[in-house]
């Protein structure tokens, strides 16, 4: 267990000494001065926690663990299948990996926040008193709305990806009733009930077709300016931060799509030789790498773009949509930068086996 | 140590959660171990869960069970950080291995009572762009289960009908866990892109299709359910429009009773936004309390006032989000064809229906 200290300096940040009732573990993202936020889709709720994370590691480090799940299961005392991986995230500073772990399911079902220092020890971050403030993430009523008190309370949004952006947590989410496309932005510090605003993001396939779709993933990139995401419906769209004004409904370029029966799970975004690139993987699909430069430079797709699809194996140009490239690294299930020396990626072995493992930007 | 004592493994209570009592140690084994610190102590005893060393994993490399040791009088106490898992066997190393115990938690026995309540859409026919199934259970359950435990197959000749619903992790659940919502694969619903051209629209038109619930399907309490549950639809043609509350049709309560406002849609609705996505305003813009209910095959929906209608103006109100089975709603069609006029989204997050309550029934105005 990782025991947490009374952190200083965060008062700024609103966060209060307790204990986080932590429902649920969902989407890590890391925020100021080491602030860990947590998507809490039980408990409908972003948790913004001080892990007490002091160690300054001397530069970035790699991590490299084979069988990452069988270890987990050992140190949480259950069966592999009992282990749920839902996400990972590199401190800035210390550059430990911080892992959310479901154990087990049902009303057996354990959140875990787990550690894992730079040499490889596994361990667990107490929520015993830490500094924390919460925000709700339940479906936020229109003022004017006089249904308040009549509302079913049946309507949720599962958080589906996060990222923090200069003073904004930016919250992907799907709704388990309307279909859209909805980010929320919620200010950071937390202040109050909720007090995000929303936006929805529309597309067009091929010149024709607007829809929205939840967006499942999503990666800030271009300084943060810039947002590449990935839809449920499975088109890679990008759109920029500088459009979002409240009220505004945002249209997002289709850039390339990610063919059928196929889901995108993770972005990442990372540079090499003063040039950014983005990874996507996905659960069918190899990993693709982008260039950010290519995707600014692509209009938007006006015909089907079927590449990927039509050879999925092997390394393609795709006639239609952004250019890129597929990368030897399978079951590749979830991504996290290093802190800018390589990408941290899970990857799940033809035998089910997941491993952790650390691949140097020069290497991608 | 010395190896041919026996030693015993029980379960045994410690701060309010299982642990494990080893006992029959010697006295010197005792004495030897007692003086040890806690990581020595840990290092001499390993606790791990018998499957993952059945499965070859290497009890040297693995971490042990999150947790910590005791001496407790005559034995050694093993708290764990994480409760054991019912049902789990868990086995004790000693120095390595050079002894294995291994212990069985207890599973409670139980007979089934968790069942499927309902499945919406409730009527009989889909439209080939059906977006959403909802699987009502009469229990909380437990998540990850919808992509195992849910099947399509053709109703016709029984062949199984892959990918049809969305993969989803997290899975779509209310709060309390009783409903699941289930999308189909809206890639190939969506009419151009790649999934809808490559591998068509998750269900036929004219072939009708069986969604069965396996009774795999584990509750909350890990259990599975008392009986498995299906709902066999026929697929009709793609529904491409927005609803319009002008084409439904009111049957206005009279004034001083307290008899329901029915409203017959022109096709059926979505049932959980029906829940509230609909509401009844009196002439001065206030929301009347009362009963909601939802028609056969969500095609009406009513509202029984708590207290007797007032003569005069009222209004239904209508949110805009309010979807049909294909996702369409009050704003959008689902997949907007931007070259069609028809098509063109409504702006407003709500539209009001004016109704009179009359002593005698009446009609919309």
């Amino acid at each position: 267990m990782v025991e947490s200290s009374t952190a200083s300096g965060l008062g700024e940040f609103g966060l209060e000494l307790g204990t986080p009732a932590l429902k649920s573990v969902g989407p890590l993202a890391f925020g100021p001065k080491g602030i860990l936020f947590v998507g809490d889709n039980v408990g409908a709720a972003i948790f913004a926690i001080d892990v007490a994370d002091a160690e300054v590691a001397s530069e970035p480090h790699p991590i490299d663990l084979e069988k990452f799940d069988t270890s987990l299961a050992a140190y949480l005392g259950c069966s592999r299948e009992d282990v749920n991986i839902r996400d990972m995230a590199v401190h800035p500073s210390s550059q430990n990996v911080y892992v959310s772990v479901m154990r087990g399911s049902g009303d057996a079902a354990v959140p875990v926040i787990i550690q894992l220092k730079t040499d490889g020890t596994i361990g667990d971050v107490s929520l015993d008193g830490v500094h924390f403030s919460q925000s709700l993430i339940e479906d936020a009523a229109d003022e004017d709305d006089p249904r308040l008190v009549s509302r079913e309370k049946l309507r949720t949004v599962t958080v589906t990806d996060m990222s923090y952006v200069d003073g904004l947590l930016l919250v992907a989410g799907t709704s388990n009733e309307e279909f859209s496309s909805t980010l929320r932005r919620i200010p950071f510090p937390f202040v109050g009930d909720t007090q995000s605003n929303s936006l929805e993001i529309f597309h067009v396939s091929h010149g024709k077709y607007e829809s929205a779709a939840p967006i499942r993933a999503f990666v800030p990139y271009q300084g943060k300016n810039r947002i590449l995401a990935s839809y449920t419906c499975t088109p890679v769209v990008q759109f920029t931060l500088g459009e979002f004004e409240p009220g505004k409904q945002v249209m997002g370029k289709t850039v390339a799509e990610l063919g059928a029966h196929n889901r995108p799970l993770d972005l990442v975004s990372f540079e090499r030789d003063g040039e950014e690139y983005l990874l996507v993987c996905n659960d069918r699909h190899p990993l693709i790498k982008i260039a950010c430069k290519d995707i600014d430079q692509q209009g938007p797709l006006t015909v089907p773009d079927d590449s990927l699809d039509s050879s999925p194996s092997d390394p393609v140009t795709p006639g239609v949509g952004v250019p890129r490239e597929i990368m030897p690294h399978p079951g590749v299930k979830r991504m996290a930068n290093l802190n800018g020396i390589g990408v941290l990626m899970l990857q799940e072995d033809a035998e089910g086996n997941s491993h952790l493992r650390s691949y140097g930007v020069a290497t991608l | 140590m010395t190896q041919h004592r026996p030693l015993a493994l029980e379960w045994s209570e410690g701060q309010g959660r299982a642990c494990l009592r080893i006992s029959g140690w010697t006295e010197k084994e005792l004495s030897e171990l007692g003086g040890l610190t806690a990581a020595e102590l840990a290092w001499r005893l390993v606790i791990l869960p018998s499957a993952l060393l059945e499965s070859g994993a290497d009890s040297r490399t693995v971490p042990p069970i999150a947790g910590s040791f005791r001496i407790d009088g005559d034995a050694v106490s093993f708290l764990p950080r994480f409760p054991f898992v019912d049902g789990a066997s868990y086995s004790l190393l000693v120095d390595g291995g050079a002894e294995v115990h291994t212990i069985r938690r207890p599973a409670p026995e139980a007979a089934p009572t968790t069942e499927v309540v309902t499945i919406y859409p409730s009527g009989g026919e889909v439209p080939l762009n059906l977006l959403k199934v909802y699987v009502h259970f009469s229990a909380p359950m437990s998540e990850g289960w919808g992509d195992r435990a849910v099947r399509v197959c053709r109703e016709d000749n029984g062949e199984p009908l892959v990918g049809v619903f969305l993969p989803m992790e997290p899975e779509l659940w209310d709060p309390e866990r009783q409903r699941l919502t289930m999308l189909l694969d809206p890639g190939r619903i969506k009419r151009g892109l790649v999934p809808n051209q490559e591998a068509g629209y998750p269900l036929d038109e004219g072939v009708p299709v069986r969604i069965t619930i396996g009774s795999d399907f584990r509750d909350a309490a890990g259990h599975p359910l008392r009986d498995g549950a299906e709902k066999c639809y026929q697929v009709g043609e793609a529904l491409r429009a927005r609803i319009d509350p002008a084409g439904w049709d009111c049957r206005v309560p009279p004034a001083s009773s307290v008899e329901p406002l029915v409203v017959e849609f022109d096709r059926p609705l979505d049932h959980a936004m029906l829940q509230h996505c609909l509401w009844v305003c009196d002439g001065d813009g206030v929301p009347l309390t009362g009963q909601v209910s939802v028609g056969p095959c969500e095609k009406s929906w009513s509202f029984q006032p708590e207290k007797a209608w007032r003569e005069g103006r009222h209004q239904l109100m209508v949110d805009s989000s309010l979807e049909d089975l294909a996702g369409n709603s009050l704003s959008r069609v689902f997949d907007r064809d931007v070259t069609e006029e028809v098509d063109s989204p409504e702006v407003g997050r709500r539209v009001a229906v004016d109704f009179n309550c009359t002593p005698s029934p009446g009609r919309p105005q």
